[in-house]
């Protein structure tokens, strides 16, 4: 039996194979707080199509988190949007809550952070699959009840008939966010947003649920929207990257072309502050110095430049705009990007210094 | 089951520990021979009365060391006797006394505690759902003035506002009438009772509720599409009921006997006014009955809680 066919049901999308799953312009997430208007998210302009994953990375407080809340719309009072996001060619942003509602589970759905503590504590695991199918397929409870043990199968969830009677504590963490999956893909939607779906797991289980999700995408042709800090997460799992950097979008490309060709300084220093297995052991782990900008009063110039190593006077003052590369699919935002005389004068110099890369004090 | 066995054990302790604290604590109080022989009770210069004190001390068991005193009670006690009176006559015998009383008592306790239920609950999901808005804040404002004012205050304005103004509920309890009559009669002072308590509860639930719904699986809740309204009664309600719970399960326990205030407003013969006139008389069986009476409602209550617990989260039901 294929399980996963009899998930699907068409949603508006379907019929719209040639226009893109979800198209940003613009977006823009404010938040009214005391101190004054937070720029979380601070016009984002990007496509994902359809069955195609997109990574987006960045710091804590880059806005990546509030950008993917802010597509489902599951953001709180304080939010004010701006810009449009059309999802299968239809405006969304301004859709009053109670339509947008209808889309959550059953079009787009979400998996969070922390599975321990994003399943009810109170009811069961299959009453927690059961609900969106209930609600938003009308299904019977039976019917739910099969397609349930089913979702649990597909998850590769042992033993699924049993857990549907189980409570969230007595499965592990992994079993918690395989079971967040079952339920995030219950009504099959066409769009799945994972916000740092493995941070809190340990390395084997992330392996693991990153495979499921790429698995499910695959089988399902939907889309992904894989939101984590960690460069080496997205690079096996999505096609499309999206650096974010204090509410902006600062570099955007096709997986293999970033890794290959990156231009932003700060995806560099992204990428470089991953530990790797090839260094030996107690070496330095580098990492970006200072922190992120204030979102209330954002720095004049390139958001990037009080931390960036190849800033010039330039960068404190005008803001560089996204620019393609060779590639129309790689754009990012730099006055003095990888590659440039400018930054590679800069490079030798920092080399001729004995720079390296600012260092977590007491780490050896 | 071991923690049932251990459960029972330490209600059985409770409730003897308490009733050998309240009957030694009561022999310190006073003399209750001057209420049963009168002012003679202190007379020893001639020996008619002597004989009396003596035979008095005999007919009340006032002869017999604490301890032994304590033992015959406990042995009658748990037959359903609770002695009698200490008067001239000892009639009518504390049983029936308390048969008459606490039916009333239990009554009005349970009037007011669902009327505090059926009033705090939906206030506090109200509440909660629209947390800091007008609503709320002019919430908060009323349950604290709910919560300050004493009872008597609130007891005689129900009463002069709604039975004496407008004749709408009856003012005063008459024992005799038929049961619904005696319930109706009991409305005014159960609301009396149950505003405040309502009060403490919606305070408690809504706190519970807003620092619930923060929680990360009322937005797994949301991101499924579940509506706001089902958001807050399927997902929010149960994991907030815990304080709820165990202050309403306290304050039962406080009523049953220390509802005095307002039985002395509407009139009600119940427990509460029992147990005052009973120290006042020095009549150790009536209080040390009524004692009895309020530890083995709390052992009770304290049992149901536990049960209620495990029956909301599976996890105490684990442990």
């Amino acid at each position: 039996m294929n399980e996963h066919e009899s998930f699907h049901h068409p949603g508006p999308s379907r019929t719209e194979t040639d226009s893109p799953l979800l198209a940003l312009d613009n977006l823009k997430t404010h938040f009214r707080t005391e101190r004054g208007l937070v720029r979380a998210v601070d016009g984002v302009t990007l496509t994902l199509n359809r069955g195609e994953a997109l990574g987006v990375v960045g710091e804590s407080g880059s806005g990546k988190t509030v950008l993917s809340r802010s597509l489902m719309g599951l953001l709180p009072g304080s939010a004010v949007t701006s810009g449009s996001v059309k999802f299968a060619g239809q405006e969304i942003l301004d859709l009053p809550m109670k339509q947008r509602r209808h889309l959550w589970g059953a079009e787009m759905s979400m998996v969070f952070q922390n599975p321990l503590n994003s399943l009810n504590p109170l009811m069961k695991i299959g009453k927690q699959i059961a609900e969106p199918l209930r609600l938003h397929l009308s299904m019977d409870k039976a019917n739910a009840r099969e397609t349930a043990v089913a979702l649990l199968k597909s998850v590769r969830i042992p033993e699924p008939e049993r857990r549907l009677n189980q409570y969230p504590h007595e499965l592990s963490g992994g079993m918690r966010q395989r079971v967040m999956i079952a339920m995030a893909l219950a009504c099959g939607p066409t769009v799945l947003f994972a916000d740092e779906p493995t941070t809190a797991l340990d390395v084997t289980v992330q392996a693991q649920i990153l495979e499921v999700i790429g698995e499910q995408r695959r089988d399902r042709n939907m889309s992904v929207v894989l939101v984590t800090h960690d460069l080496g997460v997205v690079a096996g799992h999505t096609d499309q990257i999206a650096v974010m950097y204090s509410g902006k979008l600062v570099e955007r490309a096709p997986t293999k072309t970033l890794f290959a060709e990156m231009r932003m300084p700060y995806t560099k220093s992204l990428l470089k502050s991953i530990p790797k297995l090839a260094d030996p052991s107690h070496t330095r782990l580098a990492t970006i110095t200072g922190r992120p900008p204030d979102l209330v009063n954002p720095p004049k110039g390139c958001n990037f430049a009080q931390r960036c190593p190849y800033a010039r006077p330039k960068c404190h003052v005008e803001e560089p705009a996204l620019e393609p590369t060779a590639d129309p699919n790689h754009v990012f935002a730099c006055w003095y990007p990888v590659g440039s005389p400018e930054f590679t004068e800069r490079e030798a110099e920092l080399e001729a210094a004995g720079y390296v890369p600012a260092t977590v004090a007491g780490v050896s | 089951m071991k923690f049932w066995v251990s459960r029972l054990v330490g209600a059985f302790a409770l409730i003897l520990t308490v009733s050998a604290i309240t009957f030694g604590a009561m022999n310190i109080l006073g003399d209750p021979l001057f209420n049963i022989l009168g002012p003679t009770a202190g007379d020893v210069s001639n020996p008619e009365s002597v004989a009396k004190i003596e035979a008095a001390e005999a007919q009340f068991n006032l002869d017999k060391p604490l301890p032994v005193r304590w033992a015959l009670w406990l042995g009658d006690f748990v037959t359903g006797d609770f002695g009698v009176q200490f008067s001239a006559t000892g009639q009518p015998p504390v049983s029936d006394l308390i048969a008459e009383r606490l039916p009333r008592s239990l009554m009005l306790l349970v009037m007011a505690q669902t009327m505090a239920v059926i009033i705090s609950v939906p206030w506090a999901i109200w509440s909660a759902a629209k947390a800091n808005s007008a609503v709320d804040r002019t919430s908060t404002v009323m349950t604290f003035l709910l919560i300050g004012m004493p009872t008597f205050a609130l007891g005689i304005i129900l009463k002069y506002g709604l039975s004496i103004r407008f004749d709408w509920f009856p003012a005063t309890f008459v024992a005799n009438d038929p049961f619904w009559t005696r319930a109706w009669q009991m409305f005014l002072p159960a609301l009396t009772l149950a505003l405040p308590s309502a009060a403490v509860y919606q305070r408690l639930l809504r706190t519970d509720l807003i620092t619930t719904l923060q929680e990360d699986f009322i937005l797994t809740a949301r991101s499924k599409g579940v509506s706001k309204r089902n958001v807050l009664f399927k997902h929010a309600l149960r994991p907030s009921l815990f304080s709820f719970i165990t202050i309403a399960g306290v304050t039962t326990g406080t009523l049953i006997g220390g509802a005095l205030v307002v039985e002395q407003i509407f009139r009600i013969p119940g427990l509460g006014s029992a147990i005052v006139e009973a120290i006042l008389r020095e009549d150790f069986p009536v209080v040390l009955a009524i004692v009895m009476i309020v530890t083995i409602t709390f052992v009770v209550l304290n049992v149901l809680i536990d049960i209620l617990y495990s029956i909301i989260d599976p996890r105490v039901r684990a442990s």
